[in-house]
């Protein structure tokens, strides 16, 4: 296993503990109906240190990857950013559509989409790497 | 990322070079085992700075180590 294919596996636990927590602070907020810009960060606090960590870690590991591994690597994050912006224009456009242009949404939706994009992008990037390594050697 | 009408004569010549092992050829090229895997077996065609520095390592002209099929574009 080479330095991509670990760093594809700790994002994957990464994420998962991430969801939860972000998750459980998210439940809380909305269950004490928190309001503020303070509230709303000291939930998600974990969540955003968390994504921050990992971000500038991946950034640093970049440089230490060969050609092939960047290729991979690029192609992943493309992967990724085409699901981030299909879940969010499915997301956005579904609310409209299920719930009828003159609803009301909860204000917690607006922060659990945008959340789950990033959570579902970071996950399709890491699983990407993982399939990509996984068929080259399947093919060995 | 395959290279479908690109052929290679790495491993051959590795076992010419006094059966250099993919690990060393990897350290010598600058990159990893994985890699020289992938540009054996056809899976990955390597960019020319890389595919210049396996000619190079096998002292060898690029044509030597690569061939490219025009007939099946």
């Amino acid at each position: 296993m080479n330095r991509l294919q670990k760093k594809a596996w700790i994002n994957l636990a990464a994420i998962t503990a991430c969801v939860v927590l972000t998750g459980m602070c998210l439940g809380i907020l909305v269950y004490i109906n928190a309001r503020g810009f303070d509230s709303l960060l000291v939930g998600l606090v974990p969540g955003l240190v968390a994504g921050l960590v990992f971000y500038v870690r991946s950034v640093s590991e970049e440089a230490k990857l060969d050609e092939r591994e960047k290729t991979i690597a690029r192609k992943s994050f493309v992967w990724a950013c085409y699901t981030l912006t299909l879940f969010w224009a499915c997301a956005s456009f579904g609310i409209f559509f299920v719930a009828g242009g003159k609803s009301v949404v909860p204000a917690y939706t607006l922060p659990v989409v945008f959340l789950a994009g990033l959570f579902l992008a970071q996950f399709v990037e890491s699983a990407a790497i993982l399939i990509q390594f996984a068929r080259e050697t399947a093919d060995e | 990322m395959s290279s479908d009408y690109l052929t290679n004569q790495v491993r051959r010549l590795r076992f010419e070079h006094g059966q250099m092992t993919q690990q060393q050829l990897a350290d010598k090229v600058g990159v990893t085992r994985q890699t020289i895997i992938a540009i054996e077996s056809g899976k990955y065609a390597p960019s020319l700075p890389l595919a210049f520095k396996l000619a190079r390592t096998f002292d060898v002209p690029i044509e030597q180590v690569f061939q490219y099929d025009e007939q099946e574009t």
